[in-house]
């Protein structure tokens, strides 16, 4: 990946970061297995995680540059490599421990293209760590996201009302039937399986709910439920209790798109979720998008 | 063989408020070893590989008109279980706190007796040994009998003897943990990482904790430690290495020692504090044949070493280190 040149100089990226719960709480939320590769992609933007499941499910997390207290880019090109999301997140949360709100530097590539994690929050303690990192795939993992038509279609639902959706979809589980109508305004969710649920979001009805809707035309397509869930599931409670909006988006061919966001932003000394659902500076905010095929069998094929 | 005594206040609280619930962890069944002077709970002492913890309190820290017989000595020693041990004390507080405890102007006639017995059990023929708790509340009085195994042959007695004398050396340096609450929370996160935990400590007073696996290394050292035992200057120019560095020329030195333990039987090590001790202190016994833990208790309202109550574990060794 990185010449050998670059490696003797400085290394691609050296950052640091005040608030690893945050990290590891955006990170946590895109974890909806337990062994999972992810790929980071590092940039002078930041850094982006990606996860994938078989084609059909994607995920994709942003760290902004503007996260981090200090960071310092110096690759050509955009360095990718693989970890474990699983050992990536455990190692994290070994570097959060109550009452130990330290800093962490990250660096990539160690002598062995490791990446490097070091907290010295104070001269008595250390804690560090080394992740083996891989060869990412060279496949290419964008699933080309384009907007179904002129208007974007797209809604915005408290996250808690959200999960809580999905989660009361499990009942008639495998597949869900995600559609949005312009009149009334309304985002129904219906599964079939075991039993029918329909779950309806009208939006007039309650606009605390759904905050926001886009949609010039009707728009139904369905979903597999174990992806649609992965998307809500994990989702740390500390970041429900926010209760900041999810955005969903139907994009061509009923590409599925699910945005949240999740606070990076240093905790206050008092209680950190009293506090953080006033405002906060948008450059603390981790976006978090999840994107997710719908499924194309005879019956949905022959709809449209 | 005769044991009967009456359970302290002090010595209610000491089992039922901290002792039990932590040597719980280190396994549900244990030995209890009673002599002329002390009552002693040991954990896999005699048989295995598991983590040994040894709780000794003097008689006087736990009783009362403690008597005690038997043809060996005046030692008894039997397995117990300490879950049931546990349940049966608290179910006999509750009647027993009716009066207010020993506190009461009727002192006399309100007190907890724990004795051995032998009883027969329903639907069966064989009389079976018993740890008996009695006491009376206001209108009721109650039997709580706890089943023990039969009492241990005067050879294993002897066998237990021999281990607990053994397992009473200490290492040449300890280093006290700072901050046990941290250290747990820390190494309860550090499982999910690997199974092998090394651990160093140097005479400089450091503890070097570290996972190494195919995949992933982590680690965190904690320096400036209080050090009891053999002690050496910090070599200089050392702060700006790495940890591992510093662990590496530290060993090379002779001023540190190093073994690998499991990291569940090091979590338990650190789950001990739910007796609430004052201070823990870990140290590499001779050779590294195992990682000790030695638990310090303070007389209530003072820095003096209460003497009569002393907690310690040994942390079996993992051979074959070097290899993952």
């Amino acid at each position: 990946m990185s010449s050998s040149g670059v490696e003797t100089e400085s290394p691609d990226l050296i950052c640091e970061l005040d608030n690893v719960q945050g990290m590891v709480d955006a990170l946590t939320s895109v974890r909806w297995k337990r062994h999972q590769d992810a790929v980071l992609e590092l940039s002078e933007h930041g850094i982006v995680l990606i996860v994938e499941d078989t084609g059909c499910l994607q995920a994709k997390v942003y760290l902004q540059r503007e996260l981090f207290v200090r960071y310092e880019y110096s690759a050509h090109g955009r360095p990718r490599f693989g970890v474990s999301l699983g050992l990536f997140v455990d190692c994290l949360n070994t570097f959060c421990i109550p009452g130990h709100s330290g800093t962490i530097e990250f660096q990539y590539p160690g002598p062995d293209m490791q990446l490097l994690l070091k907290s010295t929050d104070s001269l008595s303690s250390c804690t560090y760590a080394e992740i083996r990192t891989r060869i990412p795939d060279t496949i290419s993992w964008d699933y080309n996201f384009e907007p179904a038509g002129s208007t974007p279609i797209s809604f915005t639902v408290k996250s808690s009302a959200l999960k809580e959706a999905i989660d009361d979809l499990e009942w008639p589980g495998s597949s869900i039937q995600i559609t949005l109508q312009p009149n009334p305004p309304s985002v129904t969710f219906k599964g079939e399986g075991h039993g029918d649920l329909q779950i309806d979001f009208m939006y007039y009805a309650n606009m605390d709910l759904l905050t926001a809707f886009n949609c010039d035309q009707t728009v139904s397509h369905s979903y597999k439920y174990k992806f649609l869930r992965a998307t809500t599931s994990n989702i740390p409670s500390s970041v429900i209790k926010d209760n900041r909006g999810s955005k969903l988006t139907i994009g061509r061919g009923g590409m599925l798109k699910v945005q949240h966001l999740v606070s990076v932003a240093r905790p206050s000394n008092s209680h950190t979720h009293v506090d953080s659902v006033s405002y906060q500076p948008p450059s603390r905010i981790a976006y978090i998008e999840f994107f997710v095929k719908p499924q194309v069998d005879e019956e949905t094929a022959y709809d449209s | 063989m005769k044991f009967k005594a009456f359970l302290t206040d002090h010595g209610i609280n000491l089992l039922e408020k901290r002792f039990l619930q932590a040597l719980d962890k280190m396994g549900k069944v244990c030995h209890l070893y009673l002599t002329r002077d002390h009552a002693i709970f040991l954990h896999n002492l005699l048989n295995g590989d598991g983590i040994q913890s040894i709780a000794q309190f003097q008689k006087e820290a736990l009783f009362e008109d403690y008597r005690i017989s038997s043809q060996n000595d005046d030692r008894i020693a039997f397995t117990i279980d300490l879950s049931l041990l546990h349940r049966a004390l608290r179910s006999i507080l509750t009647i027993y706190t009716e009066f207010g405890g020993s506190h009461s102007s009727d002192t006399a006639s309100n007190r907890l007796q724990i004795k051995l017995v032998k009883k027969l059990p329903p639907h069966s023929s064989q009389p079976m040994p018993f740890l008996t708790f009695e006491t009376k509340g206001y209108k009721s009085a109650v039997i709580q009998d706890v089943p023990i195994s039969k009492p241990l042959s005067r050879a294993d007695v002897l066998e237990l003897q021999a281990a607990l004398d053994m397992a009473q050396d200490l290492p040449q340096t300890l280093v006290q943990v700072p901050d046990m609450n941290q250290l747990q929370s820390f190494v309860d996160r550090m499982k999910h990482v690997g199974d092998v935990l090394n651990v160093s400590i140097t005479k400089y007073g450091d503890l070097h904790l570290q996972i190494s696996t195919s995949l992933i290394t982590l680690g965190a050292e904690f320096r400036k430690l209080k050090v009891i035992g053999e002690q050496a200057r910090v070599p200089s120019g050392d702060e700006n290495l790495t940890a591992q560095t510093r662990t590496r020329r530290a060993i090379d030195k002779g001023d540190a020692m190093s073994v690998q333990v499991s990291v569940k039987h090091f979590f338990k090590s650190i789950q001990c504090h739910l007796a609430k001790p004052d201070c823990a202190f870990y140290g590499i016994a001779q050779q590294g044949s195992c990682l000790t833990v030695v638990f310090q208790f303070f007389v209530p309202g003072t820095r003096q070493t209460d003497k009569s109550i002393s907690l310690h574990c040994r942390l079996p060794v993992l051979i074959d280190s070097g290899t993952n």
